[in-house]
């Protein structure tokens, strides 16, 4: 198992699982982080934390979804953080400070006929994450960072 | 509230139950496990939905109900029963023949609760204009519905609407009503509900959300059935004469799916009916994906709570007779409006506490515990058929690798297994 082999390259790592997510699937648009959060609720993680981080998985894979062929998503958790990386072969995305401008959209109507494409997608993942990063190659692909810490007061 | 006083609606009659599993299939909390051979429930899971007790063929799941008895210990005996009544008795009965009846079987006071369903949306309309909370908010007329967002969607408690149902709401009014019209002590009034479902039972021994219910108890319909069938029989002409006061259209429709969003007019609704369409629907909420609708009604119960499991007509026949009176009896609206905005500034339907998270128990209480818990269950999961047959004795595959990661079942269990 995956799991095992990275607790010996990498002690640290307590957690892992992938979730793969095809690219222009919309009936399954939000399985993968529908599973992660009953795996972060059965460990026992705070609830605000998983409140936080669907939201920041679910805008993640519809992104997917919507603009790339397809993606992993790759849960990690360290005794201090959970990091949750999604990462896509798509378009990628050429000005970074447009698309995560509030309302910034390139969805089609139809997609958003769908309930899709607010623009809000990215700023939110930005909002409820601890740490964001994202970084993209134009024509090669997307990968996105979420950091959450666990050891917050509230944590 | 200490896990073990948790008080329940449903029990496993060990001497009915043929370990068929067909109740541990149903549950949707996977509270059930037939080990060895006859069902028992894990109470601390158990989110009183009935469906174990619609799925088993042999009545071996029996409802634990509230006795009447203890109505008997009150001078003056108040009934509220829920709008659902009116479906149950066939098309050619109207509510004031069966409210009526009700009061020949001895209550001493029988009161309308359609009509302050009626008012409940007015105080729903009132609530979506003044507050601008996130969304949706969620109705909070299903015991059920609240204990599920309290124990798998803990923190969706916050957009639970933060008023009492109409039930709670009916009792408030009368007591004070009564007490004061006929100078009765208010505790020597009893009121009680009658009811679709045990879940209200233990929503009123047992309130989430006030020190004490305003109810006394609950009374199933299945219970009083038969004896208002006879007076209905033996005296339909006399019982047709009596006027028992306003019968509210707009609050009949709260026995089925969508009534209570039906009289929403201002505000984007959505409507609900069942515990797995609840629990998916509830799953968007939680990702945000529902951030359009600003109120969102869920029924446990398919269609409503026609589909109560303490009823006696076929939820299709209930669904239709509903209907037809809904129509009769129209839109035209019974409440004064001015008083419900009124009670309203004085917080009248408000909550006294808010809906707390419950979640269920993680793995372990030590995060690393229930992680490495978690990563056996995995690896135990990936040895196992997934055939989901359920000889071992737990509803499915997944949940019997977290068995027997828990240390509360054997590997060799399951048959599929090479001892
Ligand atoms: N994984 C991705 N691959 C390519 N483009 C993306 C990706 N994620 C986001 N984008 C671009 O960024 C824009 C803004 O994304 P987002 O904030 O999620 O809003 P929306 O999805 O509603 O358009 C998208 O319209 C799209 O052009
Ligand atoms: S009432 Fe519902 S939650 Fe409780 S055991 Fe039965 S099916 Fe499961
Ligand atoms: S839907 Fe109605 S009858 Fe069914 S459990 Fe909920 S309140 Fe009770
Ligand atoms: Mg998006």
């Amino acid at each position: 198992m995956k799991g095992q082999i990275d607790k010996i390259t990498d002690s640290e790592v307590l957690f892992e699982q992938e979730f793969k997510i095809n690219g222009g699937d919309f009936i399954n648009a939000g399985e993968s982080s529908s599973k992660l959060k009953n795996i972060l609720k059965e460990i026992g993680i705070n609830t605000d934390i998983i409140r936080r981080l669907a939201i920041a998985a679910y805008e993640a894979e519809v992104n997917v979804v919507t603009y790339a062929r397809h993606g992993i998503m790759r849960i990690l958790i360290y005794p201090e953080k959970i990091l949750l990386t999604i990462e896509d072969e798509g378009p990628g995305i050429g000005d970074i400070d447009q698309a995560m401008q509030p309302g910034y959209s390139t969805a089609t109507e139809e997609i958003r006929e769908m309930g899709f494409g607010a623009g809000m997608g990215l700023p939110n993942m930005k909002k409820n994450a601890d740490i964001f990063n994202i970084s993209s190659i134009v024509d090669k692909g997307t990968k996105l960072e979420i950091t959450m810490n666990l050891n917050d007061k509230n944590a | 509230m200490p896990e073990g006083k948790l008080l329940h609606s449903v029990r496993v009659n060990k001497d009915k139950c043929i370990g068929c599993g067909k109740c541990m299939r149903a549950c949707p909390t996977k509270a059930i496990r037939v080990r060895p051979q006859k069902a028992s429930i894990n109470y601390e899971r158990c989110i009183d939905c009935g469906e174990c007790l619609r799925g088993c063929p042999n009545d071996a799941i029996e409802p634990i109900i509230t006795s009447s008895a203890d109505i008997n210990k009150f001078k003056y005996q108040v009934a509220i029963p829920s709008p659902v009544i009116y479906s149950q008795f066939g098309p050619q009965t109207m509510p004031n023949e069966i409210l009526s009846a009700l009061k020949e079987i001895g209550f001493d006071y029988v009161y309308d609760e359609a009509l302050i369903c009626e008012m409940q949306s007015m105080v729903i309309e009132e609530y979506l204009d003044k507050n601008k909370s996130p969304r949706p908010i969620i109705s909070s007329t299903c015991p059920v519905v609240a204990r599920l967002i309290q124990r798998l969607f803990p923190c969706l408690c916050e957009l639970i609407i933060p008023i009492e149902p109409p039930r709670e709401i009916a009792a408030k009014i009368l007591r004070k009503e009564i007490s004061e019209e006929q100078n009765i002590p208010e505790e020597e009034i009893g009121i009680i509900e009658i009811t679709p479902c045990a879940a209200k039972m233990v929503s009123i021994n047992q309130p989430e959300t006030m020190e004490k219910s305003h109810l006394d108890g609950a009374i199933p319909i299945k219970d009083i059935y038969n004896k208002v069938m006879m007076i209905l029989k033996k005296e339909k002409q006399t019982l047709m004469l009596q006027e028992q006061g306003p019968i509210s259209g707009i609050g009949i429709g709260w026995a089925i799916s969508g009534g209570e969003i039906r009289g929403l007019k201002y505000h984007q609704s959505a409507s609900v009916s069942g515990v797995y369409d609840t629990i998916k629907i509830l799953e968007e909420v939680e990702s945000g994906k529902l951030k359009d609708i600003e109120y969102l009604e869920c029924l446990s119960c398919p269609d409503g709570c026609i589909g109560g499991p303490l009823t006696v007509e076929s939820r299709f026949i209930a669904k239709s007779n509903i209907i037809k009176l809904s129509r009769i009896y129209g839109n035209k609206k019974r409440v004064d409006s001015n008083r419900v905005k009124r009670l309203y500034k004085e917080d009248f339907f408000s909550f006294e506490s808010e809906v707390k998270p419950k979640p269920f128990k993680p793995l372990d209480k030590d995060r690393s515990q229930a992680i490495k818990k978690m990563n056996l269950k995995q690896e135990l999961f990936e040895k196992l058929p997934k055939r989901d047959c359920g000889i071992c004795g737990a509803p499915d595959c997944a949940t019997f690798a977290e068995d027997v990661a828990q240390g509360k079942a054997k590997l060799e269990d399951c048959i599929f297994i090479k001892k």
